[in-house]
């Protein structure tokens, strides 16, 4: 009951007009920048900040918090439309967004990626209202172990994007995790692989891979037909809406994904881009029809979008309840809060219970402004794919460069960039698949730390890696996502050979 | 058609929309001799991500001079992050006599260059002030064993692997080397037996949870936890007790016999060979900065200790600090 009378104060303060002004601003600036490859959500507020500095601390979080979710809301819109993913969140929104777009269903999975990303976005808001602090209380007891056993589950998924072609698949995922070792070892503070160049010492950004394999691969792809012409240029565009089965078909991912990217979210360190990809592999593995999955499942488009969104509400529990920042957008905002005369901890919601129910309530308001705000501006949006490519992939190429140049100023990057890029179209020209590689970019430099980490505190047993509950069950995900796509191929076979 | 061209327009707006964005504060204007300066924007870098202490210290110095009025002129911050901001360094040494970039940095200047990371040091910067100290904190979750420093340090005497340290910095940098340099003064022998875990952000999380023993970290990154209770501090760095309330409780490790400090200062910057006129518009800035109220009130919310120091002491401290870090890199084989 204290909580709901804390919760109705914070909609006062939400709703105040100049509090709605800023959570829209916010919102739609949010959607712009996520849109835009490289800058996501973190930029985003950091690009803000002097911004913030006078309004008040609740108007400013209200204001960041708009630029985060209205992020998610924009990340996945490139990736739908030009296979250009925004940031690590919404690479997984091209697996099967992009191949929709292909066949003509732009309108279907912008709309599903709007629908899904609200529902996920006050789902995991309603959660946070009840459970913040249990969740928080309950994401402590990831240590180095369990943080390990998560991302080798999340890697595992690997196993299942690379059916018909699992060598393939895997020297990929390897390729994956050598890119992943290069930069400083923090557990040695030896540089690895960085070849005397500095820049190369903080590693490579995730980022600069997926841009350059997915944008500059799909641009250095189309080159040679692109004087050909207007193959892909679609002239007439339907309503941004779903039919009755597609909401069918989404529905049950959605909703199922919201809860495991709100508590993945929660995870400090996790984030939105390893919620998406472990919902987009729940759903194939749940799924009745995996081979449509990158092909053009909506489904694989839906449960992903729902798990960003509502990743982004979970990553704000870290920060309210403890003073961690969950993901490095809210150490911006950490950042923010400090600067504004905050001390982030425990004690915030004691303290300053209006500006944190303020920002919780605001997050209600935002999320349906945006999902009204998006609707409209996806079908404008779509109307991209009626560029004919020789004008649209140069921009696209553009895009890509000056993302790539913010996510770290460096010029660097750029190199990185088109080496990554023509890697890409070389591994597309030979069938070897793209996003086993890119899953072991993300996972691979966490995940080895962890082991490391968990193997220093065990004094070099193993047995810390099967120690605790949250461990066994996690593995035991692994085994089964590794064995059941296998097992099934076998079936498949045995049955085919029967027939 | 019509459509096409609108697109393609609009799209155009956005991209030059970004590089207006990224590009902000990169304009390199050179001084043109004559004695207005201030002229034109400054160009103020934190060499870390935003969100970190760099950029914290960075904007709030900005923040302050803005609201002041000692600054009239823009000063934009921009991030210029990586290799523990050894490639801001690096790329200040394109900009030798820049009177326009004003940095930060900390106690990182000096190690990344005695462990190897990179060949510039705080002799390739114009020192023009420290401004403030934070110092070493040694937290323990709330219901650890160990109830003061000493305690925890008899344990690794005992046994050198009874006890795991979790920092947020990669091993050789600041968060093992404070602790090291406290392990040394109380007589422990074997420092590189010693489990230092390195985590990429922070080691708060792990410690609150018992994965590791204790948590070697600043103390204006765990004020919020120690003033809930929720994290014990076994000691600070620093030569007197420092800040209000809780923390003020939080004993020195010399008051607990350890006959060692630790300071993380951190001191405002200019390019290698900035101009004489620059310097010294910038000495006499910041010393009347670091006396007005909201610069102490701005100290106060984040934990900062004053620590002033104008550009000349600054030097002579920067020149004894790096003798101590090559000590204690020497004696774990880092140097």
């Amino acid at each position: 009951m204290e909580t709901l009378s804390f919760l109705l104060d914070g909609f006062m303060v939400a709703l105040t007009p100049m509090n709605l002004v800023w959570v829209t601003i916010g919102g739609f600036l949010g959607t712009i920048i996520g849109m835009l490859p490289g800058l996501g959500p973190a930029t985003g507020v950091a690009v803000l900040l002097p911004l913030t500095f006078s309004m008040g601390p609740t108007a400013a979080l209200i204001t960041m918090g708009g630029v985060y979710y209205g992020a998610m809301y924009g990340g996945s819109r490139a990736s739908i439309l030009i296979n250009t993913p925004g940031d690590g969140a919404a690479v997984a929104a091209t697996f099967d967004g992009y191949p929709m777009t292909l066949k003509g269903r732009a309108e279907s999975a912008l709309a599903v990626s709007a629908i899904a990303s609200f529902i996920g976005g006050v789902f995991a808001t309603i959660c946070m209202v009840a459970i913040a602090i249990p969740v928080a209380r309950f994401a402590l007891k990831f240590g180095p172990a369990e943080y390990f056993m998560l991302f080798l589950f999340a890697l595992s998924a690997t196993a299942s994007m690379t059916e018909g072609n699992r060598l393939r698949g895997f020297i990929a995922t390897i390729l994956g995790l050598m890119i992943a070792t290069v930069g400083i070892d923090g557990q040695s503070g030896v540089s690895r692989f960085t070849m005397g160049i500095l820049e190369l010492q903080s590693g490579i950004d995730f980022l600069i891979v997926i841009i350059a394999v997915y944008a500059l691969g799909e641009v250095f792809k189309s080159f040679k037909n692109i004087d050909t012409g207007n193959v892909n240029v679609q002239k007439k565009f339907g309503k941004i809406w779903l039919s009755k089965e597609e909401w069918k078909r989404s529905v049950w991912p959605i909703l199922r994904s919201a809860p495991l990217g709100f508590f993945v979210g929660a995870l400090p360190g996790a984030g939105g881009t390893m919620a998406s990809l472990m919902s987009y592999n729940n759903e194939k593995q749940l799924s009745k029809h995996p081979e449509e999955f990158g092909e053009g499942a909506i489904e694989g488009l839906a449960a992903p979008e729902s798990a960003n969104n509502a990743a982004s509400v979970g990553a704000m529990i870290p920060m309210l309840t403890l003073g961690i920042p969950g993901s490095g957008t809210t150490a911006v905002m950490m950042g923010a809060l400090l600067l504004l005369g905050l001390q982030p901890g425990p004690m915030l919601f004691q303290q300053q219970p209006l500006i944190v129910w303020g920002l919780i309530a605001s997050m209600f308001v935002g999320n349906i402004i945006l999902a009204v705000m998006n609707i409209p501006l996806a079908g404008l949006l779509v109307r991209v794919l009626s560029v004919p490519p020789k004008i649209l992939y140069p921009i696209v190429l553009g895009l890509a460069f000056v993302g790539a140049y913010a996510i770290s100023y460096s010029v660097m990057d750029f190199y990185l960039l088109v080496l990554f890029g023509l890697l890409g179209y070389f591994m597309s020209k030979t069938k070897f698949p793209a996003t086993p590689m890119i899953l072991a970019v993300i996972v691979g430099n966490n995940m080895e730390q962890s082991f490391r980490r968990a193997y220093k505190i065990s004094d070099g047993d193993i047995g810390i890696f099967f120690g605790s509950p949250i461990c066994l069950i996690l593995f035991s995900l692994t085994v089964v996502s590794i064995v059941y796509p296998l097992a099934k191929g076998l079936l498949k076979k045995k049955a085919s050979a029967v027939a | 058609m019509k459509n096409e061209k609108v697109f393609s327009f609009i799209l155009t707006l956005i991209l030059v929309f970004t590089m207006g964005l990224t590009a902000e504060g990169q304009k390199d204007a050179s001084a043109d001799g004559s004695v207005r300066y201030p002229k034109g924007n400054f160009d103020f870098v934190a060499p870390g991500g935003a969100g970190g202490g760099w950029d914290l210290t960075i904007r709030t110095t900005a923040k302050v001079l803005k609201d002041t009025g000692l600054v009239k002129v823009p000063m934009p911050v921009r991030n210029n992050p990586g290799a523990g901001g050894s490639v801001h360094l690096t790329s200040l040494q394109e900009k030798k006599g820049s009177d326009k970039i004003i940095t930060v940095y900390s106690s990182p200047l000096i190690l990344t260059q005695l462990n190897g990371t990179t060949d510039y040091g705080y002799k390739d910067v114009t020192p023009l002030a420290c401004l403030i100290a934070d110092y070493a904190v040694f937290v323990v979750a709330a219901d650890s064993p160990y109830k003061t420093m000493n305690d925890l340090l008899d344990a690794l005497k005992n046994d050198i692997k009874s006890v795991k340290i979790g920092g947020a910095s990669s091993v050789g940098s600041m968060d093992h080397i404070q602790f090291l340099m406290m392990a040394k003064a109380a007589g422990i022998e074997n420092l590189d037996e010693i489990d230092y875990i390195s985590f990429d952000d922070s080691a708060t999380a792990q410690v609150l949870g018992g994965h590791i023993d204790m948590f070697s970290t600043g103390l204006s990154e765990v004020l919020g936890l120690i003033n809930s209770g929720d994290l014990r501090a076994l000691a600070q760095s620093a030569d007197h007790r420092v800040g209000t309330g809780v923390v003020a409780q939080i004993p020195s490790c010399v008051e607990q016999g350890i006959d060692e400090t630790f300071v993380n200062w951190r001191g405002i910057f200019g390019a290698p060979d900035m101009p004489e006129y620059a310097v010294e518009y910038w000495r006499k800035t910041l010393a009347e900065m670091v006396k007005t109220p909201e610069w102490l009130d701005a100290c106060i919310t984040n934990g900062w200790d004053d620590a002033y120091l104008d550009a000349p002491d600054f030097d002579v401290f920067l020149a004894k600090v790096n003798e101590n870090y090559k000590t204690i890199l020497t004696d774990i084989g880092m140097y």
